[in-house]
C-alpha cells in the first residue's frame, strides 16, 4: 500500500485522502468478526428448520403477545436507562468541564473506573444494596420514610438505575467533549446581550451541546437494547428482555429460526437510532458549518 | 485632537471608585479609580496581565468587585448581574454563536429582550448597514472572514443600544491594513452615533488613534489618564514615558539643585533639568526623540543640553529617521528627524551630539523604573 498509489482519483473526480487507509485494519476485524457472523444470522432468520427460505419467524414474532410484550418492554427499560443517564450524566458533564486541576480528575477516575469493574462484580454489589435488608431499605426505613422494607432487586426500576450507573460515563464523556470545545466568552457574550440564566440555557448552552447529547444517548441507548448481563442479574427470569429470549433459544430451545429473527429485530433497532443521531448529528454540524 | 476636558464628579457617565480584585494573593485590581464621559472614546492601556480584561469584564458584571462600587448612567450597578447592565462587549475573538447565522447573531440581544423575528427585522438590517454586511445576513459565522466577524460583533453589541459600548482589543486579530481601516470606521460610527466606549489595547498607537483620552495601566493601578497629547507630553511617571511612544532615556544622579534647575551627572555628561529632587537623587531622564536634533541645537548654551556619543544606527523609517549613538546599560540614546534624512550624516562609529532644550527634560525617580 504504497502513498502514492493511495492517491488515484476516485470516479468523482476528487482524490482520496490516503489517511483513511489507517482505519483498514480495524475495519476487517469488524468485517470479520461482527459483519460477517451477523449476516449469516439474518441469513438464518429467513429460513426454516429443514434450511428453505420462509418468513415464518418474523410472523411468529410478531404475532406473538408475549415477544411484543418483551420487545416493549425492552424499548421502554433501554429510554428509561437513556433517559436517566441523560439526566445524570448532562450536568457531571458540566462539573467536569468546569471543573480544574485535582477535582476534575477525581471526577474524570469516578467515570472510568467503574468501566473497569467487570459487570458482574457490580451487579452482585448492587444485590446487596438493594436487598430488602440493604442499604436503600434501612435507610429509608430508618429515616422513617418507609413502614416496610420497599421491594427493590428483581424490579424494572433496579434494572434501570443499575443499568444507567453503568452506562452513565457514555453519556457524560460524549458531552465533556462537546462542552470543551463551546468557546467559554460565549455565555458571558449572552449575558452582556441581556439573556438570563433560562435563555442563556435555551439558546446557547442546550444547543451547543446537543451533538454531544445525541451522541451520548446513541451509545446507552444501543447499548441497553441489547444489554443481558445485567438484566439477567438484576431482575433474572422475573421480566424478559429481547437478549435473554434470544440467548434462550439459542442455547435452550434450539430455535435458530426464532433465535436469529429476534436478533435481526433487535439489530434494526439498535441500527435505526445509530442512523438517525448520525443524521441528526450531521443536521447540526451542517448548521455550524 | 478633539480631547474633551474632564467635568466635575456629577458629570461622570461610568465612575469606578476605589475597586479591588484578588486572585488568591495576587492583587489583579488595587485601589482603581476610573471614569468615562458620556459620548467619550476611552481607551485602556497597558502591557500583558496588568489587569485590563479583569476591569472591562467587572464594569460589564462578569467578574464580581472584592471591594468598591460602578455607576453607569446614574445608577449603582455594582451588583447588577451582567444581563440587567445593558452594557455590551465586543469580544477579542468576538465569541460570536456558532449555530446561529449572522441575522441571528445580531438579532439575539433583541430576542433576549422578546422581541420578536418580524419585530427585530428593521432594527437587525438597520444594524448590518451600519457596518456593511447586508449581503452577508443569511451567512454562517463560519464563512466569514476575521474583519467580518468583528463587524458583525460590533453590530450585534449595538443593535440593543447600550448604555456603553466595551471592547476588548477588538482589532487584535486582524492584519495591520484592515486594523488600521477598522479603527477608522469604528471611531467615525461610534461617534456619528453618540456611544460611550471603552477600548482594551496594548498597542499604543491603537489607544492614540482610537480614542479621546487614555488611561494608562500598569499592575492593577491607572499610572495617567489623559489626552492623547498630555500623555505623550507630558507623561507623569517614567512607566508612561516608556509604555507610549519613544523616549531617550539616561539613568542619572542629581548633583545640585538650584531652584528649579537640576545639575544631573550621567554617564555622556551632565545636563541641566528641571525638576524637584534633592541632590544625590538617583533619577531617571528622558526625552521625545523629535526633540533632539544630532549636533548643534539652536539656542543660547545655558538653556540647551547636549550628549556626545558614538554613532551606532542610522534608521530610515520613511517618514523619519532614527539616529541611535551607543549607551550603557538601560540607557537609549536616540533623536528622531522627519523624512529620510540620511544626508551628511557622519557614519557609524564617528561620534554623534545630541542636543535639546533643558525645558524639554524629564525627569523621574530611578526606583519608578520597572
Ligand atoms: N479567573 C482568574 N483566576 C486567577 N487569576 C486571574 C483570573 N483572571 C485573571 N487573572 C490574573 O489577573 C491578571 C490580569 O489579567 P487580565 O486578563 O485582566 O490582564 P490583561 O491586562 O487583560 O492582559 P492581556 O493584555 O494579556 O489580555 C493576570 O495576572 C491573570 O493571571
Ligand atoms: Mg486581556
Amino acid at each position: 500500500m504504497s502513498h502514492a498509489a493511495a492517491k488515484t482519483a476516485s470516479p468523482a473526480g476528487r482524490t482520496r485522502d490516503p489517511f483513511l487507509l489507517l482505519a483498514v485494519p480495524s475495519l476487517l476485524l469488524l468485517g470479520m468478526l461482527f459483519a460477517l457472523p451477523i449476516a449469516f444470522l439474518l441469513l438464518k432468520s429467513f429460513r426454516d428448520a429443514d434450511g428453505a427460505l420462509s418468513v415464518a419467524g418474523y410472523i411468529a414474532f410478531f404475532s406473538d403477545p408475549y415477544m411484543l410484550t418483551a420487545l416493549r418492554r425492552t424499548i421502554v427499560i433501554a429510554f428509561e436507562t437513556t433517559l436517566l443517564t441523560l439526566v445524570l450524566g448532562y450536568p457531571t458533564a458540566f462539573a467536569l468541564a468546569r471543573a480544574r486541576g485535582f477535582v476534575q480528575t477525581c471526577i474524570l477516575i469516578a467515570m472510568i473506573l467503574p468501566l473497569s469493574v467487570g459487570v458482574i462484580v457490580k451487579a452482585f454489589a448492587w444485590s446487596i444494596v438493594f436487598r430488602s435488608d440493604g442499604v436503600i431499605n434501612k435507610t429509608l426505613l430508618g429515616l422513617g420514610i418507609i413502614d416496610e422494607p420497599l421491594r427493590l432487586l428483581f424490579t424494572e426500576t433496579a434494572l434501570v438505575i443499575g443499568a444507567a450507573n453503568i452506562f452513565l460515563p457514555f453519556m457524560v464523556l460524549p458531552i465533556y467533549a462537546v462542552i470543551r470545545q463551546i468557546n467559554p466568552n460565549l455565555g458571558p457574550a449572552a449575558a452582556t446581550l441581556g439573556a438570563g440564566p433560562f435563555f442563556r440555557f435555551f439558546r446557547v448552552t442546550l444547543p451547543l451541546t446537543l451533538p454531544g447529547v445525541v451522541a451520548g444517548a446513541a451509545f446507552v441507548f444501543s447499548m441497553a437494547v441489547s444489554m443481558y448481563v445485567i438484566p439477567n442479574l438484576i431482575v433474572g427470569e422475573r421480566s424478559q428482555m429481547l437478549s435473554m429470549l434470544i440467548a434462550r433459544s439459542f442455547l435452550y430451545l434450539r430455535d435458530e429460526q426464532m433465535g436469529s429473527t429476534m436478533s435481526a429485530v433487535l439489530l434494526v433497532i439498535a441500527a435505526m437510532i445509530v442512523i438517525a443521531s448520525s443524521i441528526i448529528l450531521k443536521r447540526l454540524s451542517g448548521r455550524q458549518a | 485632537m478633539n480631547t474633551r476636558p474632564p467635568q466635575g464628579e456629577c458629570g461622570m457617565y461610568l465612575d469606578v471608585k476605589g475597586i479591588t480584585k484578588s486572585y488568591r494573593d495576587n492583587t489583579v485590581l488595587d485601589k482603581l479609580d476610573f471614569s468615562v464621559l458620556k459620548g467619550e472614546l476611552v481607551s485602556l492601556l497597558g502591557p500583558s496581565g496588568c489587569g485590563k480584561t479583569t476591569l472591562l469584564r467587572m464594569v460589564a458584571g462578569l467578574v464580581s468587585a472584592d471591594s468598591g462600587t460602578i455607576r453607569l448612567a446614574e445608577r449603582e450597578v455594582t451588583t447588577l448581574p451582567a444581563h440587567r447592565r445593558n452594557v455590551s462587549v465586543v469580544f477579542q475573538n468576538y465569541a460570536l454563536f456558532p449555530h446561529l447565522n449572522v441575522r441571528e447573531n445580531v438579532g439575539f440581544g433583541l430576542s433576549a429582550r422578546g422581541m420578536t423575528k418580524a419585530q427585530q427585522k428593521v432594527p437587525v438590517e438597520e444594524a448590518l448597514a451600519l457596518v456593511r454586511m447586508e449581503q452577508y445576513a443569511d451567512r454562517p459565522i463560519s464563512a466569514l472572514s476575521g474583519g467580518q466577524q468583528q463587524r458583525v460583533a460590533v453590530a450585534r453589541a449595538l443593535v440593543v443600544a447600550p448604555d456603553l459600548l466595551l471592547l476588548d482589543e477588538p482589532f487584535s486579530a486582524l492584519d495591520r491594513k484592515l486594523r488600521e481601516t477598522m479603527q477608522v470606521e469604528l471611531k467615525a460610527l461610534l461617534r456619528s452615533r453618540g456611544i460611550t466606549a471603552v477600548f482594551v489595547t496594548h498597542d499604543q498607537e491603537e489607544a492614540l488613534a482610537v480614542s479621546d483620552r487614555i488611561a494608562v495601566m500598569n499592575a492593577g493601578r491607572i499610572e495617567q489618564y489623559g489626552g492623547p497629547m498630555d500623555l505623550y507630553s507630558k507623561p507623569a511617571t517614567s512607566f508612561v514615558l516608556d509604555f507610549v511612544g519613544m523616549s531617550m532615556r539616561l539613568a542619572g544622579t542629581v548633583k545640585s539643585a538650584e531652584g528649579r534647575l537640576l545639575r544631573i551627572s550621567t554617564a555622556y555628561g551632565d545636563i541641566t533639568a528641571p525638576g524637584n529632587f534633592i541632590a544625590g537623587a538617583r533619577v531617571l531622564v528622558g526625552v521625545r526623540p523629535e526633540l533632539i536634533s544630532p549636533g548643534l541645537p539652536q539656542g543660547s548654551p545655558e538653556a540647551t543640553n547636549r550628549v556626545t556619543a558614538t554613532l551606532s544606527d542610522v534608521m530610515c523609517l520613511g517618514a523619519k529617521t532614527l539616529i541611535y549613538g551607543a549607551a550603557s546599560g538601560d540607557d537609549c540614546l536616540v533623536c528622531e528627524e522627519s523624512g529620510a534624512y540620511a544626508i551628511g550624516l557622519p557614519s557609524a562609529g564617528s561620534p554623534v551630539t545630541f542636543g535639546w532644550r533643558v525645558e524639554d527634560t524629564l525627569v523621574y525617580p530611578a526606583e519608578h523604573r520597572q
